[in-house]
């Protein structure tokens, strides 16, 4: 086997082989394809602020809940209090959740991209 | 607990991971193959590595530990763990893998074309890793203690040799399969234990010492102000992470990051029932751990102390593993990113760097966590999240999504939140714990505001600083791969 000298490329890390690295660079380069990039971006950050709103929300509702709720404290679910049920198991579905409706919009959000700019 | 039995469980994982390291130097041709694992690791094995790394010392041993002590506070800790993966996704994975970079300073350096800004960012990410690193090697030597009754300084020592021979000789590529090993081997050295005490307890009828809703030290319930500033903590701290971005690099495109992270998270949120199991079984019965503080051994000691005997022993064995397995994995992430790093930076990203590299990154923190008493792991580690969150993280989210960012503005922000944060946590650790007020404690709910805000004010003043690359970089960050399958 021979051996090889290899150092690390810095800047130049390329995506794997098969795929351009660039988007297109037609679609950069005009008015049209800037403006798709930006309101691209724009959408994708508008999702994302929602999901992370929403389950911010979510999360302090149900904190607030948890506190000031009437009956929570002595409420016990198959003997375990509520408090401990809903912080320790019953969240991480509506992580979870939450999750997987972003990567679904965000995926629809790049595909409306990819449409508009190949019906160019 | 038998000696024998903590010391045979840390040798047989150090041997397992030094093995998977020395098998993966032999496919580790090229340098792409030592510092990203050429990016082909599919996502399955991605996401169980990304678990296995995540997974630290805090996780195995302090979450348990902290909810023995504190309850439904406690609760918090995990929950943050977990949605700090949802904000990754939201705001990072994608357009993070699709940059290209390699580590957080080439990204910095690409996104703001400035080398000072490059530098600042690597000092930062140093910083971070070598802090996360001194909680991890406390762990070992709190296990070693604990489960062997040698010194301390043994189990801090032996991980650090242990990282370093991993590291230095398979870099990234082996890297991966040894954390995506060592996420299954936590997983199941915390449930199968867990699961057969349960078994015993409701087979033997045990009664509880202690009902679940009393902390077991009478400490008082933590205020709104510790969880919010705890949550800022971890949701933000967790995308800045070092050893956690380097994993982005390994999908091949920013599609299958975010699949990546979808799994990650459903194998965090099954992971984490069961630290919390535990703390509620500890509270239930052996509540006595936490007067004698050994809170964050729970893990280690439950199944010596509710099932005893031959079972008793072997299932320890395997709760010790698991916990040497988290100090491995964490340490040996941290080490592989921290090297990446000062290797670009100070030796020229040769491969030889890259080994030189890996022994400057893990023994530095060493010295430190020789010099340093024990803290409560989690906490401590809740410190690094908030001390990221205020430096990488507002440079990471504004970079990825705001044209406006120049390089004056992160710098000005970074060392704004490093100071602010660094200050908190070592004028907080000189008071001693217990004595500095909550804002102290746990500065993260205005330490990171302040640090967005002048990151944002300094850029806007610097306007004219703005790259001219800012549209090319932008785009490729947020534009998708052209897909395979409609390849013209």
């Amino acid at each position: 086997m021979t051996r090889v000298r290899v150092t690390a490329p810095r800047q130049s890390a390329t995506a794997a082989p098969g795929r351009s690295p660039y988007p297109r660079e037609d679609s950069e380069d005009s008015d049209a394809g800037r403006l798709f990039i930006r309101s691209l971006i724009r959408s994708q950050l508008r999702l994302a602020l929602v999901v992370a709103c929403g389950f911010l929300i979510i999360l302090a509702v149900l904190a607030l809940f948890l506190v000031y709720g009437p009956g929570v404290a002595e409420t016990r679910i198959a003997g375990i209090p509520l408090d401990w049920l809903v912080l320790g198991a019953g969240i991480y579905p509506v992580i979870g959740l939450s999750a997987w409706l972003y990567n679904r919009a965000a995926a629809r959000n790049e595909a409306r991209y990819r449409d508009l700019v190949e019906d160019k | 607990m038998n000696p024998a039995v903590g010391l045979f469980a840390f040798l047989a994982v150090s041997i397992a991971t030094a093995a998977i390291g020395f098998y993966g130097l032999r496919i580790s041709r090229t340098t792409g193959d030592f510092y990203v694992a050429s990016r082909t690791v599919p996502p399955w094995w991605n996401a169980s590595a990304i678990g296995g790394e995540y997974l630290s010392a805090a996780s195995f041993l302090g979450v348990a530990g902290l909810i023995l002590l504190s309850g439904t506070d406690a609760l918090w800790f995990p929950v943050g763990y977990t949605a700090g993966y949802l904000m990754l996704l939201l705001f990072v994975a994608a357009p993070l893998r699709r940059s290209g970079a390699y580590t957080i300073p080439d990204f910095t350096e690409a996104r703001l074309d400035s080398q000072l800004v490059r530098r600042v960012t690597s000092l930062m990410v140093v910083a971070v890793g070598w802090l996360y690193i001194v909680p991890q090697l406390h762990g070992a030597a709190l296990a070693i203690r604990i489960t062997t009754g040698l010194p301390s300084w043994v189990g801090s020592t032996a991980v650090v040799v242990v990282v370093c021979l991993t590291v230095a000789a398979g870099g990234m590529r082996s890297i991966t399969f040894v954390q995506a090993f060592q996420y299954w081997l936590k997983l199941t050295a915390l449930a199968v234990p867990v699961m057969f005490v349960l078994l015993v307890l409701a087979g033997n009828g045990t009664q509880p010492q202690a009902p679940l809703p009393v902390n077991p030290t009478g400490q008082g319930a933590a205020g709104a102000y510790q969880h919010i500033s705890l949550l800022v903590a971890l949701l933000f701290g967790t995308l800045g992470l070092p050893h956690v971005l380097v994993r982005f690099y390994t999908n091949p495109d920013g599609q299958s990051a975010r699949r990546t992270t979808l799994i990650v998270l459903g194998l965090l949120s099954v992971f984490y029932l069961f630290p919390t199991l535990s703390g509620a079984l500890g509270r239930m019965f052996a509540p006595e751990l936490a007067q004698s503080g050994q809170a964050d051994a729970l893990v280690l000691l439950l199944p010596g102390k509710l099932v005893g005997g031959m079972a008793g022993d072997l299932l320890s064995a395997l709760v010790v593993a698991g916990a040497f397995a988290a100090f491995l994995s964490t340490t040996c992430g941290l080490v592989v990113s921290l090297s990446g790093v000062i290797s670009q930076d100070l030796f020229g990203g040769s491969v030889r760097g890259f080994r030189l590299a890996a022994v400057l990154a893990a023994v530095v923190p060493l010295g430190f966590a020789l010099m340093t008493d024990t803290l409560a792991l989690a906490g401590s580690v809740g410190l690094v999240f908030a001390f990221t969150a205020s430096t990488i993280c507002p440079l990471l989210l504004l970079g990825i999504w705001w044209r406006g960012l120049t390089d004056a503005g992160a710098i000005a922000g970074m060392l704004t939140g490093a100071l602010l944060c660094g200050g908190a946590m070592v004028v907080g650790t000189l008071m001693g714990p217990g004595n500095a007020p909550a804002w102290l404690a746990q500065p993260a709910a205005w330490s990171v505001p302040a640090a967005f805000a002048v990151t944002v004010t300094v850029s806007i003043i610097t306007k004219n600083r703005v790259p001219a690359s800012v549209n090319r970089v932008m785009s490729r960050l947020h534009v998708p791969e052209r897909p395979v399958a409609t390849e013209r």
